[in-house]
């Protein structure tokens, strides 16, 4: 059955550091025996040893090596604030790789990677797992932050072929919403993909598919959710979709992260 | 395992290795939870609550957090009988876990029915009936907040269910939880859950509208112990048959408290979302110390 190897691991941070003002990259040392991941799956971390706050907390891979296992971190609440000031040497237990879809591996086609915020997290996994090469498509990166306080740095640029930023203060690159600048990099000729991938806040992804959705030949999102088990078990985080003309959730944790943008019954999901 | 005190549990006719089991809800149908929970190291696992025709659940936002508790209204979703004893029932026995099923119903005359398809299946030997969910516009709370309708729900189970343990399943949602343990006792139930989770909702400020389309939603979480323990408390003071507690049991300790209250076994619930070592290190200490007794 789905689900029934995944497990929880003790794992050491080996570094914390700050990328802009309210983001954080937190690295992990790679636990013994966690397994391999796929771009768009997640660890969930219990990052306080009390019941303040009670749920785990999860977290989109952002990277992944022999060593290591890096997470983005910006801090929004009480968990994100303990996570991020979790120091070196700071053992936390974390379940995963959790997640039963993923983003699929463009190969030669050219793909467009929409982020919001830390929705930034499993483009740079993706983009890290599909390795720049020759014969490869271009990937290009358009991300949207509320200020440039919440701009990561240039430090993941180089994963990427182009990379575009907008701001809605203004305070970095475009100023307004990733979606509009989307539009206008379309409309503009400076970017064409057949692929077009998404993770950040649903009020973003279901403005692209309204708005982009049309311009693409397929558009699939990694959905942001508030967990409570993390492996399909509790029926918490689940996601409307239409399919065959009627409605059926599904487990965000689960079944996805992953979905087709074009699947997601937005009136039916708040 | 060097040789601990034997904590096995009896209610009816069904018995358990431990009286240490996992919560409906939480642990879906048990084999999710399989790489984090040595379940077969547990007393039993009770399933999510099985209806009839399977249930899509609710609509809009599930889950809420609030200190030291969470807020819930799946509403009851599961894949229905047909499915349940097709395909869950049987991996959940072949992993070795001893499962307790939930049933609840909308309506008398789908209870009937999923009454007849259980009986019809010779492996389940104890089911938990599920009086007290307050996630769903029809059945669940609305019976079990009436105790001539948890007479006649018990009732109509025992006679359709013989030789299978009865568990009625509580909510805390009343003025008088003995009345309703007493009602079910009365029945023919073997024993008693309690409790359910307490209603409860939330308030989207910005948006000016509540969290949950339901706008109510059922607390759990280390937030509802002293409401579970007390209701505990109560119920097995009222009946003679073992009552099992839960509610918000997040430590070793918390279980000895049920225990002490009255009870006869616990399940664990929210708290292997965030510890899913919990049941089993309670287990480990009830083997070594025994059962704490009443106070």
């Amino acid at each position: 059955m789905k689900g029934n190897a995944k497990r929880s691991y003790k794992a050491r941070v080996r570094s914390s550091e700050r990328i802009s003002p309210s983001c954080g990259v937190i690295v992990f040392e790679r636990p013994e025996g966690f397994p391999d991941a796929l771009p768009g799956q997640f660890v969930s971390v219990r990052v306080s040893d009390s019941t303040v706050p009670l749920l785990r907390r999860p977290y989109s891979i952002m990277d992944l090596t022999d060593i290591e296992l890096a997470l983005l971190v910006k801090v929004a609440g009480k968990g994100s604030a303990m996570l991020a000031s979790a120091g070196p040497g700071d053992v936390m237990d974390l379940a995963g790789p959790l997640g039963g879809s993923s983003f699929a591996d463009p190969g030669g086609e050219d793909a467009v990677l929409v982020a919001g915020g830390t929705g930034l997290a499993p483009m740079i996994y993706s983009a890290r797992t599909w390795k720049r090469r020759v014969g490869r498509g271009r990937l290009y990166l358009v991300h949207g932050a509320a200020s440039s306080a919440e701009s990561p740095d240039a430090s993941f640029e180089a994963d990427f072929d182009m990379v575009f930023r907008a701001t809605m203060d203004g305070s970095a690159g475009f100023s307004g919403d990733v979606v509009t600048l989307l539009a206008k990099l379309l409309d503009e000729g400076r970017i064409s993909a057949p692929l077009l991938y998404s993770c950040g806040p649903a009020a973003m992804v279901r403005a692209l598919v309204e708005r982009a959705g049309g311009r693409f030949k397929s558009h699939h999102t990694s959905l942001e959710a508030v967990m409570a088990c993390g492996v399909g078990a509790c029926r918490g985080c689940t996601v409307p979709l239409r399919e065959e003309g009627r409605i059926v959730f599904k487990a965000v944790c689960d079944d996805g992260t992953v979905f087709r943008a074009s699947d997601i019954a937005w009136e039916e999901w708040w | 395992m060097t040789e601990g005190k034997n904590t096995a549990f009896r209610v009816g006719n069904a018995a358990f290795i431990n009286p240490v089991l996992l919560a409906s809800g939480p642990a879906g149908y048990g084999l999710e939870y399989s790489g984090m929970i040595r379940l077969a190291r547990l007393g039993g696992v009770v399933t999510k609550t099985i209806s009839l025709k399977p249930r899509a659940g609710n609509p809009g936002v599930r889950l809420r957090e609030t200190g030291s508790g969470l807020l819930n209204s799946v509403g009851l979703e599961n894949v229905g009988a047909a499915r349940f004893f097709g395909e869950k029932l049987p991996a959940i026995l072949e992993a070795g876990i001893r499962p307790v099923v939930s049933l609840a119903a909308e309506d008398w005359d789908d209870y009937t029915l999923l009454l007849d398809e259980t009986s019809g299946h010779r492996d389940v030997d104890v089911v938990e009936l599920n009086l007290s969910c307050p996630n769903v516009e029809r059945g669940g709370m609305a019976v079990g907040t009436d105790p001539e309708k948890v007479d006649s729900y018990v009732r109509e189970a025992r006679s359709k269910l013989p030789g299978v343990a009865l568990l009625a399943k509580l909510t805390p949602n009343v003025q008088d939880i003995a009345s309703l343990a007493a009602a079910a006792e009365g029945a023919g139930a073997d024993g008693i859950t309690a409790i359910n989770t307490v209603l409860g909702m939330d308030i989207d400020v910005a948006n000016r509208r509540p969290v949950f389309r339901m706008v109510r939603a059922g607390l759990s979480g280390p937030a509802i112990l002293p409401v579970a323990l007390e209701a505990v408390w109560r119920a097995a003071r009222a009946v003679k048959i073992p009552v099992i507690g839960a509610g918000g049991i997040s430590s070793v300790g918390d279980a000895m408290k049920f225990f002490m209250a009255g009870a006869a076994a616990v399940q664990v619930g929210t708290a292997i979302f965030y510890d899913p070592g919990l049941p089993e290190r309670i287990a480990d200490e009830l083997e070594r110390t025994g059962l704490p007794a009443r106070i």
